[in-house]
């Protein structure tokens, strides 16, 4: 809960007030209902007082006073003048001097119709400039990124953009360029604004002069459609304004939720809605033909393909049939696919993830599980996960922000450098394959490790920890979750990805977990991802059902999903793409997507949040939990799915986590912040004894390091044209040492042989690396296998 | 006449700078016996019972600002040589002749404060002074002035000489301390104030190169004596950089207290080719303009402050009747658009906005309004036009281009009319 | 890039003035530009490497002082100072002298790179004034005609060493008071002769 603020008294234009203590003016007065304009003023950044817009009068010991009203702090007894004639013509002036050089271009400015400064003019502005000389002149809008156009003349100069990158996102790749009337917002020449952050920058700038090439001319504010949503990228799960003309989903802006984004999104989720509108979206359900041909089918001829296919199977045994997926959608669809596999089909053999996760009996039993929140107030955070900037975002932003505002001590443990390492207080670095001992050491706090020990001492800690490279076998992550669980007033963040993990789990989408986080009674069996797609090899399973996932492309041995999915005598692929999976199926079914259905999903602290429904979709799809309510029917049974709203309601019912936490809480109030699942009372269970986890000896030989970058070869990236272009192209990064070791020239290219296949790639040198391991790109063009031990040679 | 800082450089104008000049004439004694018998606190309290006076603009009370520096640690001294109000030239005779006598001051108030790191912020334009000082901070150095453990009294103090380049804005304490740190030389909203967070944010104390400069005398004669020089106020000596229309140019250290005619037609030697009179500038291009009436106005500080303008920087620019008002004018809005720092609003556009007005009323184009036009920008500069003045803007950069406009509006409004009626200047 | 092993060893000596090395970005910049005679982009690069800013950030403070020269600028730069009391006295038929002599006007450099020519801000010199810089070593009571001469001989000579003692022995008057004895540094190129601890420039 949050605490409640103490209150001061204020008048405010003569009517007393009672404010929150330690407020600035421009907030207190807010909240007693006074609205102050302004610009530069953000209340998520510190005030820097540049606008001049916020003026108002305090009475002092010296009479009244000028002053900028989001620079000020209450105090108590404080009188406050917003209305008066000096505050009247200090802040007409200011707009005067503001629009002086602000060209008219109301008509065909993005902003137009969203504009404070138009708002503002319109209000009290003068009417017709005083100015007869000239405007400044630039250059119309100039592109500073493959995402965002600068126009300088619109520029109010308020230093919102160039803030945010230095003080925020911490790369400050623009800046005020120049001085006094020539200043200008700008980038160094060829050093593009390429920041995972930048269209933050588009939506904080108060006017039209940062626009975003997705948005650009495409809508007036006036013609759009929004709904508040959740977005669907990452297990952060960011509030959003999802919104649209046309039944187009033409921008995301970030929802100041508090407790998770804080406002901000990263631009893979800000942009990354274009693959909704995509034209290779399915359209209508696929059936293998004679020729062995996808070809478009009615929809009732596939289902019934489907059941009669599944029922076959199905009867010969449990064991036959399985399901794989989940983790993107909602927890309804989550809940409705466990109950069709379960109930329907009967199997145990079902997973979300696709063993590049953390044991789902892990993520549901974790006792001391922490809110993003708690890096509001921790001392000391651990992050030992995967690079957060690349796979989370804005969880690295608030992590950021703990160590650069609030003066946490970071402690970063990753096989190689991450966007976290400028601002951490430590980097300890280490080879996959060496982590347990590594561990070992820092329990110890042995030899360098002493002072890391030493922060982890004094708590509150927050540890964030997850699998930081493909190869890194998930038991040492909770090995570290249970090391850390141990610090002071420890809380713990698990980290895994896709976007709806934790509710895929909660809903029970693993062969150990039934609904709300129940373990499945011993002996019950069932197989996990790995042991569906070996069983479909050896032809002990024979049926599949994917529900928005593609082994074939993400499973970290490609090549043993590939052969799993060619053995397997019947696979229905539930999505809304052909993608690699689904091309190799016998049905296909276009499943309806994102603000295409209604739901709720959960982030990784276990928050729930609601997600909405704006458009209709591509007019061949339908909710998911129809299409299996409909083949279950077809089999003679039913899960229950009259609408996706029935199904949250049992599955409140059936989960105690989520009792009361239904779509009518999350919808109002405080509830639209997401209500976090309560975790499971007592002391952090093990699933693993620490002595199961054996490492591989790490020889003199090579080791590799996988691992995600934000913006890479996936479906989703790749549907959308502006995400597209950003996937910069893979290179090995191999260790100077190595380099010379090998024999590998500065940028030739070599050959990786790993336990999946070999990738040829061009090289670059990293000494972050610690010697003897290669990092890759996961999606770097080619399988490789995320076995740890590799061989590297040139190659030409 | 009482002299206390250009004595040196008077009686031995080869070789004031050195070290060896500086000590044979008594340099770095006071320094010897405050550092083996004073208390710090002794120091500050005869800074305060001097009444010494910034010199650097504000005129603030040296030893009231000294108490103002917060507990925390480090913390750090700042020497402000960035003069560049136009019309003054006498940090940089002080630097450039006498630089011993301002390090000896720096080691006081050091001490004095409890800094371990002081810098000298010289403007960039300055090498000569700069190479100065630098060369006087090292044989400081060598002499054991300066480092560690001074002359054996366990006190150490670094000292780095800073160069600017070229920005009049950095003279403020703020943005001077923004520069210092690497940032564009943007002023910082006050407060924190730098005495509470200045540099690294960190307490600092930001004094001007002549403040400093007088340290060693009021700790070797005590507070006292200095307060016993000048009227109420204005105690002490002052160096005034007197220029424009006179026949006698240059700095003068004066005790103050004389009237500006004794000022301008005693030092200054009267106005040239034995023209009139037609206004001055009293303390430095933010100030608003003197005319003949206020001839026999006394110089101290509150007396100039009583006439709505200020010693400030202690600049006068003298004009004589052959001076276009207008352009005059335009000279000194043109300085301030150019040095404005661009980061708040009403002084980045209005000061722009009031040099175009001007520019055009220069070449002939003006219209009836454009007067009541610059009068309006100006008190959305500064509210009310007041004195002292008010301020929508972060610092008073912005309000010091509003001096030259309410002095030709007050003094010069027929001037301003001729132009606009005569198509441009009626002096030719 | 880096630069030659003296200069990166002045710019190590630099940083270790500074309680942060930060604070150093402004005298690396000058010594980025005498190195290259201008402040270049390669230079900007390298002075953000050894403070640990972005490009950009490095760029934003050099932009903000009229001494970074960024767009290339002549052996010898002539800033003239038209500010009010230099204008009273005639800084602008200087000025006015030394761009019809140099054939460059305000603002500009010549072809030739010889010159460059500026109309300054105050430069401190109201005592003595009309006043200029020539590498920003200062020359005091400057008429136009001794504005002309000191270009001619300086295209004439092209002296490597810009010395200001000599310069306002040919060609100065009036000084705002005395300069004491001679001075035997000067000026190598438009950076400030400051630089006994390596901040650039050779000095004295
Ligand atoms: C725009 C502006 C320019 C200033 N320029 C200078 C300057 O060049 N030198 C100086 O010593 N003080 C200057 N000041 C005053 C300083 O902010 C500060 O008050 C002074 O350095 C404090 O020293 P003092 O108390 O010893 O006078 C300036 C102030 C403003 C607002
Ligand atoms: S681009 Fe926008 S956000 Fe950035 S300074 Fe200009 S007006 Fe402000
Ligand atoms: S909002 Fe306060 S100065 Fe801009």
């Amino acid at each position: 809960m949050a605490e409640q603020p103490t209150l001061v008294t204020i008048t405010v234009d003569g009517k007393p007030a009672q404010v929150p203590a330690g407020t600035l003016l421009i907030e207190a007065v807010k909240a007693a209902g006074v609205h102050i304009p302004h610009f530069c003023y953000h209340p998520r950044m510190k005030p820097v007082g540049m606008c001049r817009m916020c003026l108002i009068e305090v009475e002092g010991p010296r009479g009244m006073l000028l002053t900028t009203s989001c620079t000020t702090p209450v105090a108590d007894g404080m009188a406050v003048h917003t209305e008066s004639d000096t505050v009247k013509k200090a802040q007409e002036g200011v707009l005067e001097f503001l629009l002086l050089n602000h060209p008219l271009d109301c008509p065909v400015c993005d902003r137009g119709g969203e504009c404070p400064l138009q708002d503002q003019t319109m209000a009290c502005g003068p009417g017709e400039s005083r100015m007869v000389e000239e405007k400044r002149h630039y250059p119309k809008p100039i592109p500073i990124s493959d995402l965002v156009l600068l126009d300088r003349e619109r520029c109010i100069l308020c230093a919102r953009c160039t803030r945010f990158s230095d003080e925020i996102s911490g790369d400050p790749l623009i800046e005020f360029k120049g001085r006094g009337n020539a200043v200008e917002v700008n980038t160094f020449p060829d050093e593009p604004f390429a920041s995972y952050f930048s269209g933050n920058t588009v939506q904080i700038c108060p006017v039209g002069a940062l626009t975003a090439t997705p948005y650009r001319f495409r809508a007036r504010p006036w013609d759009l459609e929004a709904v508040e949503s959740t977005c669907p990228h990452c297990s952060v799960g960011c509030r959003i304004s999802v919104q649209s003309s046309r039944n187009q989903v033409l921008r995301f802006m970030g929802v100041d939720n508090g407790p998770t984004n804080q406002g901000w999104l990263c631009d893979k989720g800000r942009f990354g809605f274009e693959y909704l509108g995509s034209p290779q979206r399915l359209a209508a359900p696929l059936i293998r033909n004679a020729d062995g041909v996808l070809q478009e089918a009615a929809w009732s001829d596939a289902l019934d393909l489907v059941a009669e296919r599944l029922g076959a199977l199905a009867a010969g045994g449990p064991d036959v049939v399985a399901g794989l997926g989940g983790a993107r959608g909602t927890n309804e669809e989550a809940f409705a696919f466990g109950k069709f596999l379960r109930e329907t089909l009967g199997t145990n053999n079902l997973d979300a993830q696709l063993g590049d996760g953390l044991d789902a009996r892990l993520l549901a039993g974790i006792t001391a599980r922490g809110t993003i929140d708690d890096l509001e107030r921790a001392r000391t955070v651990l992050v030992w996960a995967p690079d957060l900037k690349e796979e989370l975002p804005v969880l690295y932003l608030r992590v950021r922000r703990a160590a650069t505002e609030l003066g946490a001590r970071l402690i970063v443990v990753h096989p190689r450098e991450t966007g976290l390492d400028p601002v951490a207080a430590h980097t300890i670095r280490y080879r996959p394959g060496a982590g347990t001992e590594l561990l070992r050491r820092l329990a110890d706090g042995s030899g360098d490790l002493a002072e890391a020990r030493r922060a982890l001492g004094e708590g509150p800690v927050v540890a964030i920890v997850g699998r930081p490279g493909a190869g890194d076998d998930p038991r040492l992550a909770e090995a570290v979750l249970a090391f850390a669980a141990g610090l002071p007033g420890a809380t713990l963040l698990p980290v895994t990805r896709r976007s709806n993990v934790y509710g895929a789990a909660d809903m029970g989408l693993d062969p150990g977990l039934l609904p709300g986080r129940v373990a499945a009674p011993a002996g019950t069996g069932g197989r996990d991802a790995a042991g569906i797609i070996e069983g479909l090899i050896a032809g002990e399973v024979a049926g599949l059902v994917l529900l928005g996932a593609d082994p074939v492309a993400d499973y970290l041995e490609p090549a043993r999903a590939a052969a799993a999915l060619e053995a397997a005598s019947f696979t229905v692929a539930i999505g809304l793409f052909l993608d690699e999976s689904a091309a190799m199926a016998d049905v296909v079914l276009p499943a309806l997507g994102f603000a295409e259905v209604e739901g709720t999903v959960t982030n990784l602290e276990g928050r729930v949040q609601k997600v909405n429904r704006l458009l209709p979709g591509p007019a061949g799809a339908r909710p998911t939990h129809e299409i299996l309510e409909d083949i279950a029917r077809r089999m003679g049974g039913s899960i229950g799915a009259a609408s996706a709203e029935a199904l949250a309601a049992e599955m409140a019912a059936t989960a105690p986590a989520y009792a009361g936490i239904t779509w009518e809480a999350l919808s109002w109030g405080e509830g639209r912040r997401g209500i976090v699942a309560p975790g499971p009372a007592g002391s952090q269970p093990l699933v693993h004894a620490p002595e199961d986890h054996a490492p591989p000896p790490v020889g003199r030989n090579l080791v590799l390091h996988l691992a995600r970058v934000l913006y890479d070869q996936g479906t989703l990236t790749q549907a959308g044209p502006s995400l597209a272009k950003l996937a910069r192209p893979a290179a090995a990064h191999v260790h100077p040492e190595d380099a010379t070791r090998f024999g590998i020239p500065a940028g030739a290219t070599v050959r990786v042989t790993g336990s999946g296949g070999s990738v040829e790639l061009p090289t670059v040198f990293d000494p972050s690396l610690v010697a003897g391991t290669v990092y890759l790109p996961l999606h770097c063009g080619a399988s490789i296998g995320a076995g740890l031990e590799i061989t590297m040679e040139a190659v030409s | 006449m009482t002299q206390i800082l250009t004595t040196r450089m008077e009686a031995h104008p080869s070789d004031s700078h050195t070290l060896g000049r500086y000590e044979d004439t008594g340099g770095y004694a006071v320094l010897r016996t405050a550092l083996a018998g004073m208390q710090p606190d002794a120091i500050v309290a005869e800074v305060k019972a001097s009444n010494l006076r910034g010199r650097g603009g504000a005129n603030f009370p040296c030893g009231v600002k000294w108490g103002f520096l917060a507990p925390s640690r480090p913390r750090y001294l700042v020497i402000n040589g960035d003069e560049s109000e136009p019309g003054t030239f006498k940090d940089r005779q002080l630097l450039e002749r006498d630089p011993h006598q301002l390090i000896e001051g720096i080691i006081l108030s050091a001490y004095a404060l409890g800094v371990h790191h002081a810098f000298i912020y010289i403007r960039g334009e300055y090498p000569r002074p700069a190479r100065r000082v630098q060369r006087a901070v090292e044989e400081a150095y060598g002499a054991g002035y300066l480092g560690r453990d001074i002359l054996g009294s366990g006190f150490d103090l670094e000292v780095t000489v800073h160069l600017g380049a070229g920005a009049y804005i950095c003279g403020e304490e703020t943005a001077l301390l923004n520069s210092l740190e690497g940032r564009r030389g943007e002023p910082r909203i006050k407060p924190p104030f730098p005495a509470v967070e200045g540099l690294y944010a960190k307490p600092t104390i930001v004094n001007n190169v002549e403040t400093i400069s007088n340290i060693p005398w009021i700790v070797g004669n005590g507070g006292a004596a200095y307060d016993a020089i000048g009227p109420e106020g204005s105690r002490g000596t002052r160096m005034f950089s007197l220029s424009g229309h006179v026949n006698q140019p240059g700095n003068y250290e004066v005790v103050m207290g004389m009237t500006w005619r004794d000022f301008i037609y005693g030092y200054g030697g009267g106005i040239r080719h034995g023209n009139a009179l037609k206004a001055w500038i009293p303390g430095g291009a933010s100030a608003p303009w003197f005319v003949e009436e206020h001839l026999d106005t006394p110089l101290t500080i509150d007396d100039v402050a009583k006439n709505r303008s200020m010693l400030g920087s202690g600049a006068v620019v003298v004009m004589d009747e052959t001076t276009c008002m207008v352009k005059a004018a335009l000279r000194v809005v043109r300085f301030f658009a150019h040095e404005s720092c661009g980061q708040c609003t009403p002084c980045r556009e209005g000061a722009t906005w009031l040099q175009q007005v001007l520019t055009r009323i220069e070449a002939g184009a003006g219209r009836d309004i454009d007067l009541d036009l610059l009068l309006d920008i100006s008190d959305n500069i500064s509210p009310g036009l007041a004195w002292p003045p008010a301020m929508t803007t972060i610092c008073p950069l912005g309000p010091s281009a509003v001096s030259p406009i309410t002095s030709i509006a007050t003094y010069f409004k027929d001037e301003v009319a001729a132009h606009v009626h005569g198509g441009g200047c009626p002096l030719g | 890039m880096t630069w030659d092993r003296r200069t990166e060893d002045r710019a190590a000596a630099i940083v270790g003035r500074y309680p942060e090395k930060r604070s150093a970005v402004m005298p690396l910049l000058y010594l980025a530009m005498a190195e290259d005679g201008y402040l270049s982009e390669d230079g900007m690069r390298r002075v953000a490497q050894l403070t640990g800013l972005s490009n950009a950030q490095v760029q934003g403070v050099a932009s903000f002082y009229t001494m970074y020269k960024r767009d290339g600028v002549g052996e010898y730069l002539v800033s003239v100072c038209t500010s009010i009391s230099c204008m009273l006295l005639g800084g602008d038929d200087v000025l006015d002298a030394v761009a019809a002599e140099t054939g460059v006007a305000d603002g500009e450099t010549g072809e030739d790179g010889l010159f460059s020519v500026e109309h300054g801000e105050c430069i401190g010199a109201c005592g003595g004034a009309p006043a200029l810089q020539v590498n920003y070593e200062l020359i005091e009571g400057v008429t136009p005609d001794h504005g002309r001469a000191l270009c001619r001989w300086l295209a004439e000579n092209r002296p490597a060493v810009v010395r200001g003692d000599d310069l306002q022995e040919r060609f100065g008057g009036r000084r705002s008071f005395d300069w004491g004895p001679v001075e035997a540094g000067g000026a190598t190129g438009a950076v400030p002769a400051f630089g006994p601890l390596g901040t650039a420039g050779e000095g004295s």
